[in-house]
């Protein structure tokens, strides 16, 4: 493996492993919001209940998520130091503003998982806004400096070196609008389904209760409604690639030939040596008017790029298709679940309904890291977009693939210690545990 | 009047400064759990967690700031920095891995009982290990062994390891190993205040004495950071921190527990003062000063625009947090007000 390589394999399956925590982190705390407001507002104490029991879980998970976070920024330093030399002045501010929000969401985080005998209940409910709102915010930051990349703004160049820096210009890239709507509403879509999933499988073991039904349904309201949003911000990221970044859209979409009425490729194996699709469904006229809204419009096609600046469709194709797969998975799971509750039927007896949830829980993850390789794989060979390419902005130092195999070894046993302590623990489904006695037990 | 590159230099020597004093008691937590002893032990790491417990993440966020604030305002450092120290971060940065896991871990291995022992030497060796390395990392900036010639990096394979890095990697450590035990002196009582009072009162000297030992290992080793300690302003520096850290031995000798743990801030505090006064013009001793590593000025600007609004917000929170969390040491307890 050469050094380039180890580099890039470091850092994927440094950001691939945080991006699991992140989620988390972001997800998280809008349901705490939401559980703490309810019960304070209906004074249904099932809610504040469910609430304290997701702490536990969301301590450790919170605590993995800040330690491969500060991997990660370590990691910008010992991977790509001519990257960030270049590129720190101008995405500099985002990740300086993401600082901030992570510590603001430190902060609340420790206030409202250990605070519950010194706070009364309003401050707690309170201390769950901010942090809400700065999981997010963290979020829309780091997702600018990663735009920043797919669309640089803010400066030019003179001989290689930065001129007429402008950090804001920098932040406020063309494709970070969408790329933090994307972002972070998937990330609330993937915790919504994943602990969906989680109580409807314990509804399955333990049968009904008042305080399952509760959370299944506030779990499935959160992931539900962040579906629409997301299909309509996909829908704003694809045509905004047609004119941004071509190639991107191209590789997900496997399409080689520049045409007009380009038809939709829906799976399929792309074989970038011939420029053609094996076994792929074809739908006429479909990408151009998904990309211009026009059925006869002219999409770009990969053979149109010098060859050493395309991404491989291969690695970006399967994924993107992936990614659309888990989005019409959880929503039509989502459209049968609302539709039984708009019956009114008794959805905590309906076993294939509840098995079906179970089924959906793990794609929005799923999707979330399909989503994120494509725009990662989709950028290549570029780190920055038409400026800089990924060699370029890697660490001279040898042997780092020395450092990938410790860094392997370091989260797969991470990994192994935490299913080791999360699984056999019991898990947030045995309904209102968090009493006095066993969280003593535990602190 | 200061130029913007050198209040930028201030900030993130600040951010170094408030991670090795509130980041660095956490590792002296881990120390200090490695090296419990007397009968007291099994209550001393009991404290010991339950003070770390709601204020960890919280102070390693120290950390992250000082990486971002280097990379977004001293790029080429960042960048020179990064490649030179490799190995030393990479030793850090895997102690942060396990440490910041194996306290996680903790919480539900002990509700399960397995893996105590393990997690706590986990815990325990992690502790050590990364301030042990990020002091030496911190130190070899002043060690001379790191060059740039044209843009590039040039140094010695284990450049990184020798006399001089060796003891600033162990003040690394006798920072934390200090800080820790007078800081839990305040939120204990009885029997266990004085295993701590007399924990930080030995620490106390291990670390005076490594800091003296430096002087004459730097004449040897790094001499050209051996001259600039002669300057007035370093000479200032030592003499606060000399004198913060009698005051602080006489006030934990008077059990004046709330203002020692002040003073024990500020002797860490004025120590990383003088590194950074006898480094001053420069970020990488004679190689990068501050001017030449700066960013252009409007990431400077940007930088010194933002900051503001990140003080408003996380002032107070910070004071809530710590507030909240006042007296006793079990987040279960009601606090209890400080007797000054």
């Amino acid at each position: 493996m050469d050094n380039v390589m180890a580099a890039r394999a470091l850092m994927g399956v440094s950001l691939g492993f945080h991006i699991i925590y992140a989620t988390i982190g972001i997800g998280l705390p809008l349901m705490l919001m939401l559980a703490e407001g309810i019960a304070l507002r209906t004074g249904d104490e099932l809610y504040h209940r469910m609430a304290r029991a997701w702490i536990r879980p969301a301590g450790l998970l919170f605590a993995i998520g800040a330690v491969s976070g500060t991997v990660l920024s370590f990691e910008l330093g010992l991977l790509w130091p001519r990257f960030m030399e270049f590129s720190g002045p101008l995405i500099g501010m985002p990740f300086w503003m993401e600082g901030y929000a992570f510590f603001t969401e430190a902060i609340f985080l420790a206030l409202y998982i250990y605070g519950e005998q010194r706070l009364s209940r309003r401050a707690l409910f309170l201390c769950t806004i901010p942090l809400a709102l700065s999981a997010a915010l963290s979020a829309v930051f780091v997702i600018s400096a990663n735009a920043w990349m797919n669309t640089p703004t803010g400066f030019t160049l003179e001989g290689g070196a930065l001129r007429d820096v402008s950090p804001l210009a920098a932040m406020l890239n063309p494709a970070f609008a969408h790329q933090a709507v994307h972002g972070t509403l998937a990330a609330y879509a993937a915790t919504g389904f994943g602990m969906a999933g989680i109580y409807a499988l314990a509804l399955l073991r333990q049968g009904a209760s008042p305080y399952l039904k509760r959370v299944l349904v506030l779990a499935l309201a959160v992931g539900s409604c962040s579906l629409p949003f997301m299909l309509v911000s996909g829908d704003w990221a694809a045509a905004f690639l047609a004119e941004h970044q071509p190639t991107k859209l191209a590789a997900a979409e496997a399409h080689f030939e520049t045409m007009a009425g380009a038809p939709l490729v829906i799976g399929g194996w792309p074989d970038p040596a011939t420029g053609e699709v094996h076994f792929g469904i074809k739908i006429p006229k479909l990408l151009s008017l998904l990309a211009y809204k026009d059925p006869a419009g002219v999409v770009r096609g990969l053979n149109d790029f010098p060859a050493d600046e395309v991404p491989d469709p291969r690695l970006v194709h399967p994924f993107f298709d992936l990614m659309v797969g888990a989005f019409f998975i959880m929503a039509a799971v989502a459209g049968w679940f609302w539709w039984r509750i708009w019956l009114k039927d008794d959805i905590t007896g309906n076993r294939r309904l509840l098995w079906l949830v179970v089924l959906a829980a793990p794609f929005g993850l799923i999707a979330l890291e399909c989503g994120w390789m494509v725009t990662e794989f989709g950028r290549q060979p570029w780190i920055i977009q038409g400026v800089m390419k990924v060699a370029a902005g890697a660490t001279p130092n040898e042997g780092i693939a020395v450092l990938f195999a410790v860094f392997l070894l370091v989260y797969i046993l991470l990994t192994a210690g935490l299913m080791k302590m999360l699984l056999p623990a019991e898990p947030p489904t045995a309904g209102p545990v968090a009493d006095r006695e066993e969280r003593h037990a535990d602190s | 009047m200061p130029t913007l590159d050198e209040l930028a230099a201030a900030a993130l020597l600040l951010g170094l400064i408030m991670y090795a004093v509130f980041g660095g008691a956490d590792f002296g937590g881990g120390i200090w759990t490695a090296l419990a002893s007397g009968p007291r032990k099994q209550e001393q790491r009991e404290s010991l967690f339950h003070a770390i417990g709601p204020v960890w993440e919280t102070n390693h966020v120290w950390l992250i700031y000082v990486v971002v604030v280097l990379f977004m305002v001293f790029p080429r450092a960042f960048a020179a920095l990064f490649i030179a120290l490799l190995a030393p971060l990479v030793i850090a940065l895997v102690g942060i891995n396990f440490r910041g896991a194996a306290f996680a871990f903790r919480h539900f291995g002990r509700q399960t009982g397995r893996g105590v022992p393990l997690i706590a030497r986990t815990f325990g060796i992690s502790s050590m290990l990364t301030p042990m390395a990020l002091g030496m990392a911190v130190v070899a900036t002043a060690g001379g062994s790191i060059r740039l010639e044209a843009g590039r990096v040039l140094a010695a394979p284990w450049h990184w390891i020798n006399p001089f890095t060796l003891v600033g990697g162990l003040i690394g450590m006798a920072i934390c190993a200090y800080l820790t035990p007078i800081y839990m002196a305040v939120r204990t009582r009885g029997e266990l205040q004085e295993d701590f009072r007399r924990r930080g009162m030995i620490a106390a000297l291990v670390l005076g004495g490594l800091t003296t030992l430096q002087i004459p290992v730097a004449m040897l080793n790094a001499p050209a950071f051996a001259a600039r300690l002669g300057l007035p302003r370093t000479l200032v520096c030592i003499a606060l921190t000399v004198g913060c850290g009698l005051l602080t031995e006489v006030l934990l000798w008077r059990r004046r527990f709330a203002a020692a743990q002040i003073g024990a801030g500020a002797t860490v505090a004025f120590t990383l003062l003088g590194f950074a006064a006898a480094l001053y013009p420069d970020l990488l001793l004679g190689q990068l000063s501050i001017a030449e590593a700066a960013a252009p000025r409007a990431t400077l600007l940007a930088f010194f625009t933002v900051l503001p609004f990140g003080v408003i917000v996380l002032a107070p929170s910070l004071f809530y947090l710590y507030w909240t969390f006042r007296g006793s040491p079990d987040p279960e307890a009601p606090p209890e007000d400080f007797r000054l």
